[in-house]
């Protein structure tokens, strides 16, 4: 039992984590706040049905095609949307407030695309259950496990090794410093919304699988990724991933042990409890104005 | 031959309050020029707008560098033309390495052999920077931060460099360590000009110099004119 517990936990704590991370990277980018981070993830889940289910691509050719996609799309939602109101120099909850548009948006023309059904999302692997420490899971499920990891530390040698990822953190510190080196800002802080809707987009492809997809799929991972971020340490990459599989732990561990009724407060009451007596996060971003 | 930069009748407006009036200078080949003024006068004002970090709509007149006008191109393309600035209060990227920080700076550089090359020279031109290589940005003291900036601009390759304000917040006897690189970086060759509230020292380091006043240049002569020249002794000099 602990086992498929400990599983199914990291299944949603490493989308939590993926989710977490685009929060992180978007705030560090930009100082603000995508409420449409979940609905990038219900996004990609249905784009992966399409490209997988419908027009039968190989998967690999299905994820890499998703991925692009949403590179662009949240490319293009900060080139569009955010920058221009940041342009009017209106106040920050006005665009955070445009995010939950954007939000409703994507979820209305999803409902419209791909109906209200939950669809059921073709297997990727041919056979349906695997062995591991005696119990037996969906490949899937692992699939999804290693998939994040491999995305998180992609995303982890990106920001850290290439010449690009550095000046976009670069660009996230310090905007002035950055144009005085040679950094194009606008340009990496639009990569930067591009790249979190992308990596979000991975974890709908991934979970589409296990969870089925359908329209409200990314309502409450969004919200879930939002608060792993804010455990983790909001605007931390490491503390996104950290704050996500504990969260998905704490959570699959009150399903399984108590029960499922009291998975989401005493998930968030964990979330309360950070706010209150570790409010900077595991990673101690600064979180405390002066 | 042409100045390499030239600046007519600069303009620029933050909103509808004029901060810098027809400003009018120029940069020879080689030169070392400084901008010295009071505080509030306009000097990082105008060194801003000559590189593109402030708000395009404000400025007004011709910035011609390297016989290009640069005055609506981005900021970031006036960088890779190598125009470089080290910024008042010196910008470090806090939470990078102080190697990462520098590298940063040859961000529009394409070849990387030379860069290395560079980057040894900065570590030998600031000794302190090759032992810290791997400390953040954000650790340093002041002094190592103005090292870190200047080291930054240079990785950039400038054909002209721009430094405002290099002694803020500094000891005296740093000031004296960053000005000694400044000179050790002048006699390569390169054209530089800076901006100072520390007078004495600009007027010392200088060939040439402006006086900044209300967002005007009311002086303009050589640093051993200037530094003979009753009104600047009482007004910059503090001596009667
Ligand atoms: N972002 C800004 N918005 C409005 N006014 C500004 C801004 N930055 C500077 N100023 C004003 O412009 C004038 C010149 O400032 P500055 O160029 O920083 O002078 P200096 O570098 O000579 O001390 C000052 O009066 C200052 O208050
Ligand atoms: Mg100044």
């Amino acid at each position: 039992m602990l086992i498929q517990v400990v599983i199914s936990g990291l299944v949603i704590g490493c989308v939590y984590g993926l989710i977490a991370l685009g929060y992180s990277l978007i705030y560090k980018a930009s100082g603000l706040m995508s409420f449409a981070q979940g609905d990038m993830l219900t996004l990609g889940a249905f784009l992966g049905y399409s490209f997988y289910g419908i027009f039968k691509l190989p998967f690999v050719i299905s994820l890499v095609c998703v991925v692009l996609c949403m590179f662009f799309l949240g490319l293009f939602l900060e080139k569009a949307i955010i920058r221009t109101l940041l342009k009017n120099h209106v106040l920050p909850v006005y665009i955070v407030l445009a995010t939950i548009a954007i939000s409703y948006i994507i979820q209305n023309a999803a409902m419209l695309i791909w109906g209200t059904q939950t669809l059921s999302f073709p297997q990727i692997f041919p056979i349906p259950l695997v062995g591991v420490l005696g119990v037996k899971v969906q490949p899937e499920a692992l699939f999804c496990i290693l998939m994040s990891l491999v995305c998180m530390v992609a995303l982890h040698i990106f920001m850290k090794y290439t010449r690009f990822g550095t000046a976009m953190r670069a660009a996230a510190m310090d905007a002035t410093a950055a144009r005085a080196c040679g950094i194009n800002v606008s340009f990496s802080t639009g990569v930067t919304w591009g790249l979190s809707a992308g990596v979000a987009a991975t974890g709908g492809i991934l979970l589409g699988p296990i969870y089925g997809v359908y329209t409200m799929l990314g309502a409450i991972i969004g919200r879930k990724g939002f608060s792993s971020a804010v455990i983790g340490g909001f605007g931390n990459m490491y503390g996104a991933i950290v704050g996500g599989i504990l969260l998905g732990l704490v959570e699959t561990c009150t399903s399984a042990y108590i029960s499922s009724a009291y998975k989401d407060i005493i998930s968030y009451s964990v979330l309360l409890l950070f706010l209150f007596v570790k409010p900077t996060g595991l990673f101690n971003e600064q979180a405390l104005t002066d | 031959m042409a100045p390499l930069l030239e600046v007519k009748n600069l303009n620029y407006s933050y909103g509808n309050i004029l901060v810098v009036k027809d400003v009018n200078l120029y940069i020879n080949e080689g030169e070392i020029v400084t901008l010295i003024g009071a505080n509030g006068a306009g000097k990082t004002t105008t060194l801003r707008t000559i590189s593109g970090l402030t708000d395009a709509s404000g400025v007004k007149g011709e910035i011609i560098f390297n016989g290009k006008n640069i005055q609506k191109m981005p900021g970031n393309k006036i960088t890779s033309l190598g125009l470089c600035q080290v910024l008042e209060g010196r910008h470090i990227f806090s939470k990078l390495t102080v190697r990462e920080n520098l590298l940063v700076g040859a961000y529009t550089r394409k070849d990387m052999d030379n860069v290395k090359k560079e980057l040894e020279e900065i570590y030998t031109l600031f000794p302190r920077l090759r032992e810290r290589m791997e400390q953040l940005g954000g650790t340093l003291s002041g002094g190592e931060q103005q090292m870190l900036a200047i080291g930054r601009a240079l990785l950039g390759k400038p054909k002209l460099l721009l430094l405002d304000e290099p002694s803020l917040g500094l000891a005296p006897l740093v000031i004296r360590e960053i000005f000694e690189a400044i000179v050790r970086i002048r006699n390569t060759g390169m054209t530089i000009m800076f901006v100072e509230q520390n007078s004495k020292i600009a007027l010392e380091t200088a060939d040439r110099g402006y006086v900044v006043q209300n967002g005007q240049i009311v002086m303009e002569d050589t640093c051993k004119n200037l530094a003979s020249n009753e009104e600047v002794k009482k007004a910059y000099l503090g001596e009667d």
